[in-house]
């Protein structure tokens, strides 16, 4: 396919481009305007599609700005709130998918050792007075429950707050 | 607790909060009023569907506004939107049309009635229907917005090289076209 241009092409898009044409264009270049295939079709291309441009232009509905700019912080606002939310919902998986390992963990470790707990509630005092020294849990450390447990413990009851917190006071 | 207090600026009102917003309330009417029309003109005739070219209109024009760019001038922003719009239009080539004619609505059918009428009043309207959607939007922004090749493939995302070659033969065609049209026109009257 032969994609050269003819010389004088760009001098009569130019002119088109500009409004110049016919008027300011000079007879010789007129002349070859009408032989000249490529410069012919440019010519009568531009001005076909100038004026089914201006044609087009009257017609469109031209709604109010006003609006689409009201549309458009709408979208904005709602984005920007998607963005501050996806690493919430993050740390919130995160929060409980570490309770959910340190509460299986414990679990483990207690059906392990066996559950001391039970022997621990069934020698507390039966009687109407409770005293205080009765409820240091001699049993529970004997039975396998070491502090060590006590702490993780203590951590997740505190991060479980927190979590279940937040989630009250965002929805 | 609310994030409210912990970030205020994402949900304040007022200007979208972008790093450097494009334009203001004022400027961005400013630019609607003088590239509204062209850009209608553009969705309207590349789409062959007025009520199309509306709702492509409005939605570039909150595409643009959504933005974090902001742009060198008007000729820039307007080529920004032009080329907005310009992938809008492809998304909804792609689309999966309706298979049915009772599932498209009577103002669709309207629309395009009237749309046909128009353009069988003016020159272009038969032959332009007669092109292929690329070929179409290359001839519309190339002869009718003045766009050279450079822009164009920065609209249309294509390269310069190919923009040159298919130019080259859309205009073939349509001129064509036009030609056969007048000879036929010629030889009825």
């Amino acid at each position: 396919m032969n994609l050269s241009r003819c010389t004088n092409e760009k001098e009569v898009a130019g002119l088109l481009a500009r409004g110049g044409w016919p008027q300011a264009c000079a007879a010789e270049l007129r002349a070859h305007v009408s032989v000249c295939r490529h410069c012919s079709d440019l010519v009568l291309l531009t001005e076909s599609f100038k004026s089914a441009r201006a044609a087009a232009a009257s017609e469109a509905p031209i709604a109010s700005p006003g609006a689409l700019w009201w549309r458009a912080q709408l979208r904005s606002r709602n984005a920007a709130v998607a963005r501050v939310r996806k690493p919430i919902l993050g740390a919130q998986v995160f929060a409980l998918t570490t309770y959910l390992l340190i509460a299986a963990a414990f679990l483990a470790t207690q059906a392990r050792h066996g559950i001391g707990w039970l022997t621990w509630l069934e020698q507390l005092p039966q009687g109407s007075t409770l005293h205080l020294e009765a409820l240091r849990p001699a049993t529970l450390f004997s039975s396998g429950f070491a502090p060590i447990l006590l702490i993780p413990a203590l951590a997740v009851l505190a991060l479980l707050g927190g979590v279940a917190a937040y989630l009250a006071s965002d929805y | 607790m609310s994030w409210e207090s912990v970030l205020p600026n994402v949900f304040a009102g007022g200007a979208p909060q972008t790093a450097e917003a494009p334009m203001d309330s004022d400027a961005f009417a400013g630019f609607y009023e003088r590239s509204a029309r062209p850009l209608w003109a553009y969705l309207a005739r590349v789409s062959g569907d007025p009520a199309l070219a509306d709702d492509l209109m409005q939605e570039s024009y909150v595409r643009f506004l959504c933005a974090a760019r902001s742009c060198e001038g008007e000729v820039a922003c307007r080529r920004y939107l032009f080329r907005i719009a310009t992938n809008l239009l492809r998304d909804h080539w792609r689309r999966p049309r309706a298979s049915s004619i009772e599932e498209i609505p009577q103002d669709y059918l309207v629309a395009n009635a009237s749309s046909a009428q128009t353009d069988s009043q003016a020159a272009l309207g038969p032959a332009l229907a007669q092109m292929r959607p690329r070929e179409r939007q290359l001839l519309w922004l190339a002869h009718a917005e003045g766009y050279s090749h450079k822009e164009i493939a920065e609209v249309t995302g294509l390269a310069s090289a190919s923009i040159r070659l298919l130019l080259f033969r859309a205009r073939h065609k349509i001129a064509r076209l036009l030609r056969d049209r007048d000879a036929n026109a010629g030889r009825t009257l």
